[in-house]
């Protein structure tokens, strides 16, 4: 068992921490796939379970050892702890079953032979035995990652952490890689897995880690990751919405800037001229010739979330105030040129919400 | 008519050379920088032919180029005579006499007997009737206490001798005897009740002081020897180069010095001097040539010089390779003196390879985890080190840091060289430890390798491939280096190359048998450290030794 308590990293060059307070504990047998944004500290996460990088603060233990006790016998620990890489790290020096009699043979004071004939059953579960006598760059990335998994696999570990084993591997050989994962993530270690692989993470987990603002932002079951996340930015990324939030607090904003804004979001995110077109006129219509001038002392969120998958957007509007629908009441000609860029429309009032009334609007597409 | 004797010589060395040594040695390609040597050689020497006006006088050498050793008062004394001639300075008689033929000056000063015996030795090259001075020659004594007694006993022999006439006699055999009546006293074998006497002289300065053989002989050892035997001392002969000798009397590191040394006011400020032993006059040696001297006789560049022969020399002089060959290595068996060099100079470089090695090793590994205070200070060592020219360095340990103590200048080169080599090891390792990919160590840690572990098992093996062809390149490039620790009284192979050219005058010979000797040992460390180089590869074991000791099939 893994318990993490507090957990907290910050690089000494930057002072943001990438790790703010992490707590959690991960049960014998679990398979974790740890999604999330890049930047977001997985693989900090992941590299500082077995303490390749140091915790600034927080204790972990494994097994009831914490490792983060600076009179922890580290290489111990390591040893039931092993590590697969983005860049394989394969032992250039030595061929393919060197590589992988190396440990057994050094740390555990296994024989020649007796770690060769391990290493020959690995390598035959992996199905590179015949490249036993070959060195690491005579191989393929995706034979080479699977050399790598034997290697780990050779010291009979407890826990494999898999830092983005596929991230760096042509398209055509993430599967042979997979597929040995697959066949891992069966035999009842504790795995934990960094990937951006979402269907791939899926299919092996039964617990996923979704990361961002320094930490497990949401942890749950894959079906309730993927298929129904309870928070915002779960489901924006799984979603893989594209957002852009603004603020408005004044009726003399400057409201060139904000439609420049809106223009670069557009272009960054490659959404097509026309669509482009009606988030703008959206915008231009509902907040700034109907809102703005109504509100006494506007505070208006706007948030555009466009999803690449469906080519779809939608404008989300929050404002303060009395009840008013703004989607219903308003002069002539916003209401018909708002009616022009948005299929659908709806407004709800929650009274407890900071700014209490909101109306969405799907942008028309195609 | 103008004579070609002498200077035709070195004009053959290149096309014989090649023939006597291809057969000999293999290696094509340093015979093809050594022939681009010899070329450059035969063109110096040819255009030293040709220009250059007769120089008979003191008169003809005004605003013209005078030579002079490094460390004598002769570039006073031609400034006194000449004041406008340009000096450039040499390290010794040899090279002055190769920088004459050569036309890189247009004469050189000498003492009278010196310069004869050069002149006996060596054609080519006469002296100008006119003196520029007169002087004294004494012996120079530490300034210590110890000092004091011995210049009034050094003082009270000598004048005991020059009463009883066995001066004059001894500086007779030395610059007019036959060469088989210039013997020493065996000093090795006295008894010393009153101590051991170390006295540093040049070595190189025929008839003062020089080596016949593997022999040190000539008036400074003989006058020493006497005076010893005399007073209950044993004597300790201390080879070195002139401008050492001094600073080696003030360091402590001889007691007495005597190598023609002229007594000046501004010695005697450093040093004690005794009354004079030896009086003689300053001569300016110029080309034979160009003193317009008359060849002896229509004979041809063969036997050119026969008959100058002086102080015993009978042997005829052929100007050839045989000739230079027999005077360089063969006469009174100076190839010993070529194998002791040898041997010297592989003792320095193989130790200080060794214990430089170490040295590196052991400061990188005290500063691999990036200790401060070890970084710090290996930081500042290697900024000292490195900052200073090696020939300094090696003096600094020689007349300061071992100033006061009794240490052979091959120790001093060995630790000198030590820690170049030392700081040069560092480096590399350094270097081909960086490298080594991070994540190479990661995955040594990640499988619980410790530290240290991680170092020998994965990284060092990979580094070595990549840090042995640039240790290679340090290694001939110590060699090379070894050639300075003449400075502090080492006779390496370069130095007995000159203390052989001191003796024959040869221009370049000598300076091209000691360029093949350095070569050969090159090749022999580099073919040594490239099958190294392929024992310490990983990827170039053969697949057998892979899985030795395994059963491969189930």
């Amino acid at each position: 068992m893994i318990k993490i308590e507090n957990l907290m990293k910050a690089y000494s060059n930057n002072h943001q921490s990438i790790l703010k307070d992490v707590s959690v504990e991960i049960n014998d047998g679990d398979v974790i796939a740890v999604i999330g944004p890049s930047g977001t500290g997985k693989s900090t996460l992941l590299r500082c379970i077995n303490l390749l990088e140091k915790p600034t603060e927080g204790h972990i233990w494994i097994d009831g050892t914490e490792i983060t006790d600076p009179g922890c016998d580290l290489g111990k620990v390591r040893q039931k702890m092993g590590m697969v890489f983005q860049s394989f790290n394969l032992f250039g020096h030595l061929t393919v079953i060197e590589n992988i009699m190396l440990a057994p043979m050094d740390l555990l004071g296994k024989s020649r032979q007796d770690a060769y004939d391990e290493g020959m059953r690995l390598l035959r579960m992996v199905g590179l035995a015949e490249k036993a006598l070959n060195y690491p760059d005579e191989l393929s990335g995706g034979q080479k990652q699977r050399i790598a998994i034997a290697r780990t696999l050779a010291m009979d570990p407890e826990i494999i952490l898999l830092d983005e084993p596929t991230s760096a591997l042509d398209p055509t050989m993430v599967g042979e890689v997979q597929a040995v994962i697959r066949d891992l993530a069966k035999t009842g270690k504790t795995l934990m897995i960094v990937t951006h692989e979402m269907n791939f993470a899926r299919a092996i987990s039964n617990r996923v880690f979704f990361m961002d603002e320094g930490g497990i932002y949401e942890d749950g079951t894959p079906e309730q990751i993927f298929d129904h996340p309870q928070k915002e930015n779960t489901r924006r990324f799984i979603r893989k919405l594209k957002v852009l939030e603004f603020r408005i607090d004044s009726k003399d904003y400057d409201f060139l800037a904000t439609a420049g804004e809106i223009d670069k979001y557009c272009y960054k995110n490659q959404i097509s001229w026309k669509t482009a077109h009606r988030i703008r006129l959206a915008f231009e219509e509902l907040v700034q010739q109907i809102l703005v001038p109504v509100l006494a002392q506007p505070d208006i969120k706007t948030m555009i979330e466009y999803s690449e998958e469906e080519e779809s957007a939608v404008m989300t509007v929050r404002y303060n105030g009395p009840a008013f629908d703004a989607t219903q009441n308003g002069d002539e000609l916003p209401l018909k040129l708002l009616e022009s860029a948005v299929s659908e429309m709806c407004y709800t009032r929650d009274e407890n919400a900071k700014r209490p009334n909101q109306a969405v609007l799907k942008i028309r597409t195609a | 008519m103008r004579t070609k004797g002498a200077l035709s010589m070195p004009r053959m060395i290149p096309m014989k050379k090649l023939k006597d040594t291809t057969n000999l040695y293999t290696l094509k390609k340093r015979m093809l920088s050594l022939i681009l040597l010899c070329v450059l050689l035969w063109a110096g020497a040819a255009c030293a032919e040709d220009d250059a006006a007769a120089i008979t006088s003191l008169e003809d050498l005004k605003g013209k180029r005078i030579g002079v050793q490094t460390g004598t008062t002769f570039d006073k004394i031609v400034l006194d005579a000449l004041p406008d001639v340009k000096i450039s300075f040499y390290n010794t008689n040899p090279d002055l006499a190769v920088a004459l033929k050569t036309n890189k000056i247009d004469g050189f000063p000498g003492d009278e007997p010196v310069i004869r015996l050069m002149m006996a030795e060596e054609g080519g090259i006469t002296i100008l009737e006119e003196r520029l001075d007169h002087f004294e020659y004494g012996i120079a004594i530490s300034k210590t206490e110890a000092g004091e007694k011995l210049l009034a006993e050094i003082n009270e022999w000598l004048a005991s001798i020059r009463g009883s006439g066995e001066l004059d006699q001894l500086v007779r055999k030395w610059t007019d005897g036959p060469e088989s009546e210039k013997t020493v006293p065996d000093y090795a074998s006295f008894p010393a009740p009153n101590g051991v006497l170390n006295m540093a002289t040049e070595a190189a300065y025929a008839p003062m002081n020089y080596y016949r053989g593997n022999e040190l002989v000539g008036l400074d050892i003989d006058l020493a020897a006497r005076f010893c035997e005399a007073r209950g001392y044993g004597l300790n002969v201390l080879p070195m180069l002139f401008d050492g000798i001094l600073p080696a009397l003030q360091s402590g590191k001889a007691d007495i010095g005597m190598s023609g040394i002229t007594i000046t006011e501004e010695r005697k400020e450093s040093v004690y001097f005794s009354d004079p032993y030896y009086t003689g006059g300053t001569v300016i040696a110029v080309l034979k040539k160009a003193a317009g001297t008359e060849q002896t006789g229509g004979s041809g560049p063969l036997q050119g010089e026969n008959g100058e022969g002086a102080g015993g020399q009978t042997e005829p002089q052929m100007n050839s390779i045989q000739d230079s060959f027999y005077k360089t290595f063969i006469r009174e068996d100076r190839w010993k003196l070529f194998v002791s060099g040898v041997l010297t100079t592989l003792l320095i470089t193989v130790l200080s390879i060794l214990f430089g090695t170490a040295l590196g090793f052991g400061v990188y590994m005290t500063c691999r985890n990036g200790n401060m205070a070890a970084n710090g200070i290996t930081r500042f060592c290697m900024w000292l080190v490195q900052g200073m020219p090696v020939v300094v360095l090696l003096m600094i340990l020689y007349y300061i840091i071992f100033g006061s103590v009794a240490i052979s200048g091959i120790y001093v080169a060995v630790i000198g060289f030590t820690l170049t080599f030392g700081t040069a090891v560092f480096g590399l390792l350094k270097m081909g430890v960086g490298t080594i990919d991070r994540g190479q160590y990661e995955a040594a840690y990640a499988l619980g390798y410790t530290n240290r572990r991680t170092f020998f098992r994965i990284i060092l093996p990979q580094a070595i491939p990549h840090i042995l062809p640039a240790y290679k390149g340090e290694i001939v490039s110590l060699i090379k280096a070894t050639a300075i620790v003449g400075y502090i009284a080492v006779q390496d192979l370069t130095k007995i190359g000159d203390i052989v050219r001191s003796r024959t005058y040869e221009a370049f010979f000598p300076l091209i048998a000691v360029t093949i000797i350095y070569f050969i040992l090159e090749g022999m460390l580099a073919f040594l450290i490239g099958k190294i180089q392929i024992r310490m590869n990983p990827k170039k074991r053969k697949p057998e030794s892979i899985l030795k000791g395994v059963k491969t099939h189930d």
